[in-house]
């Protein structure tokens, strides 16, 4: 569905994105993580057309987006980390407007208004609006013609834990119905429940690129951590066979105050992968 | 380009100004000055103003209702009918037992003592002009017609009474004539004088005065203002709410969504710059009728109205394009107006050439002026004609400019 390959850009001198080359299957969701300044929120203005490639080709259901930036223009919707509404208008009128563009019923946003939970509120001037009520109207807009593909920049930043939630059931009910999603996030969470393949990006390279579950697998530490009754603190690696003995003879000798296993964590992880893991 | 794309972008930035409600109270308020203007001075000719100087009603005191009185309410001008008001002395408005009288207002006192009363034994008339502070010329035309009319009465009363008298000379309203007489006058005491005296005194040479006016006219502040009005509804429009909504759909990022919707560029483009032209000229257009209804169906008004606006328009399209922030925009607008009203002050002050040619506001008030006055003349088909060509040259290098730094 989505093609980048051997993506460059460049801002002047600094490289945004090198060499990114990926593809995104039709109903595929798709993380894309990375630190400030890696290169996500670049490679999805390449991907809507707002940013010509320096080098490279990128294709979006057949199209290039640079060529053909017209016919991909309808297929896709677009959540921006900014939010861009009319504030005088209220958030029906906001929809509405966007609708007339699209060429959608009327039905159509009163539909998308109780999708994203925001019908009660739908006929109040958006300036009234909180950080949420607006992320999700963005949301509600992105969703109106029912596009094929959805990119989404942070789509459940200042949302509460249920509108989240609600964020989340709407994105895997339209992976459902085929639908190709790319949303950049910070919450790790978010993506270990929600994505089926992540790719973290790091100064414009895509350093990991797997499903979630195959990057746990990849990045669990089989190690546990041990408080002594003396008060110190040790760890134990179970993938090694002295390490697992010594364990065993602290446990016996009743020397262990406090044993705790380590989870996958994700955070920590991206951390490390990024670089950016204190030592 | 497809209509439904075009009315829903045209509605939006309708609904915008409804929702905003800045623009059009400011509209409203140019319609009530333009209604003002119209209630407040509804005949064409005006002397002048309280604002501007002038005198638009002189009142003619007398004390005594004598035949000269009755000849001056008989023979009244047309054209100064309605600012001639005969009252007797006494009869204004007073404070602290003073005759005060308004700005805008001056007054010509008759006072006549009759020849039984006379020191003199002769009828004796005093005249008191009550000017304008500052502006001693502001009667001059009531005056010229009270000079003529004395003349003619006391003329008049000579011959009824069966003196013969030369003809009246040719009242001219240069009150040349007061001049030719006096000179005359002068001539026949000289010729007395020459056959009684002995010597032989130089004759008096014959006074022929010419005066030839430079082509100027008396402005006509209605028309005046009604050309501000017009000028800056359009400019309003064109170069302060174009740019300045336009940089804040930009800054907001709204462009952007616009621009990611189905709606192409160029049709996002069109919107705006068929809108923001249209309002200026639909606001232009009632402010003129107001003043003067009849202007409607002068093509001149159309052909200026559309250059100005075009003008305006490229103008607006470029600070559009170079600012990127809805302050900038404004401040872009501003620094514009008052570069270009320096540029124009300057030239006209120091008699610079041409360069005030290269202004859209230098050729505007002319034409709109000419075309609201109802006086057009060839030199203004040249500043309409200036005007078009300044017009197509802003709209090229907007369309230019925006190709180059990119429409949003």
């Amino acid at each position: 569905m989505i093609r980048i390959d051997n993506l460059h850009v460049r801002y002047g001198t600094f490289v945004a994105v090198n060499g990114l080359t990926l593809e995104i299957r039709r109903g595929e969701l798709f993380g894309l993580l990375g630190p400030n300044g890696a290169g996500k929120s670049t490679t999805i203005r390449v991907l809507i057309g707002q940013r010509l490639p320096t080098v490279g080709t990128v294709t979006v259901a057949g199209f290039d987006v640079v060529r053909q930036w017209a016919q991909i223009k309808p297929c896709f919707g677009y959540v921006p980390d900014r939010e861009n509404h009319f504030e005088e208008f209220t958030g029906r009128r906001n929809l509405e407007f966007f609708g007339q563009l699209y060429g959608v019923p009327k039905l159509r946003v009163a539909e998308v208004l109780k999708l994203v939970e925001l019908d009660e509120a739908a006929d109040l001037p958006v300036r009234g609006y909180s950080l949420g009520m607006r992320k999700k109207l963005l949301l509600a807009r992105a969703l109106l013609h029912e596009p094929p593909i959805l990119y989404l920049d942070e789509p459940t930043a200042n949302l509460d834990i249920h509108s989240a939630e609600v964020v989340h059931r709407i994105l895997r009910e339209r992976v459902k119905f085929g639908a190709t999603i790319i949303l950049t996030t910070h919450d790790m969470d978010e993506v270990e429940k929600i994505c089926d393949r992540v790719g973290i990006m790091c100064r414009g390279k895509l350093i990991a690129l797997d499903s979630p579950l195959a990057l746990r697998q990849q990045h669990t530490e089989r190690k546990v951590d041990v408080i002594c009754t003396n008060g110190d603190r040790l760890v134990f690696d179970l993938d090694d066979d002295r390490s697992r003995r010594e364990l065993a003879a602290l446990v016996t000798a009743g020397a262990a105050a406090s044993l705790r296993t380590r989870e996958f964590d994700f955070h920590a992880t991206f951390l490390k992968l990024t670089g950016l893991a204190f030592d | 380009m497809r209509w439904y794309i075009l009315k829903a972008l045209l509605i939006k930035e309708w609904q915008r100004h409804l929702a905003n409600r800045g623009g059009i109270a400011l509209a409203i308020l140019l319609v009530a000055a333009a209604a003002l203007l119209s209630v407040f001075a509804p005949t064409e000719v005006a002397a002048g103003t309280g604002f501007v100087g002038g005198v638009h009603h002189c009142f003619i005191e007398f004390d005594q209702q004598t035949p000269l009185i009755q000849h001056l309410q008989a023979n009244t001008p047309a054209e100064l009918g309605g600012q001639i008001v005969f009252r007797r002395l006494g009869e204004g408005e007073k404070l602290d037992g003073l005759l005060v009288y308004q700005p805008g207002t001056g007054a010509i006192q008759i006072r006549q003592i009759l020849a039984h009363k006379s020191p003199t034994g002769r009828d004796t008339i005093s005249v008191y002009v009550w000017h304008p502070d500052g502006d001693p010329l502001a009667l001059a035309p009531y005056e010229a017609w009270l000079w003529r009319e004395i003349r003619r009465a006391l003329s008049d009363q000579a011959r009824h009474s069966g003196v013969q008298l030369p003809a009246d000379p040719d009242f001219d309203t240069q009150n040349h004539w007061i001049l030719e007489e006096a000179h005359k006058r002068f001539q026949d005491q000289l010729a007395l004088a020459r056959k009684s005296s002995p010597g032989d005194p130089p004759s008096v040479p014959d006074l022929q005065v010419n005066r030839k006016g430079l082509g100027g006219k008396v402005l006509d502040f209605r028309a005046a203002v009604a050309t501000g009005l017009v000028v800056f509804s359009l400019y309003f429009a064109c170069v302060y709410l174009l740019p300045t909504l336009n940089c804040e759909e930009r800054e907001r990022g709204v462009l952007l969504a616009q621009a990611l919707s189905p709606a192409s560029p160029s049709e996002i483009l069109v919107a705006k710059f068929l809108f923001y032209p249209t309002l200026g000229i639909g606001l232009a257009t009632t402010l003129a009728a107001i003043y003067k209804t009849a202007v409607l169906s002068s093509l001149f008004f159309w052909l200026a109205l559309m250059a100005v606006g075009a003008g305006f328009l490229g103008i607006g399209m470029t600070l559009a394009a170079l600012a990127r922030t809805q302050r900038a925009a404004f401040l872009g607008g501003m620094c514009y107006l008052l570069s270009v009203s320096m540029v124009l002050l300057i030239c006209s002050t120091n008699n610079i050439p041409y360069l005030s040619n290269l202004a859209v506001e230098y050729h505007g008030p002319r034409i709109l002026h000419a075309a609201l006055s109802g006086d057009v003349h060839t030199r203004h088909w040249g500043h309409l004609f200036g005007a078009v060509v300044l017009g197509i040259a802003w709209l090229g290098g907007a369309a230019w400019l925006f190709r180059r730094r990119g429409w949003q």
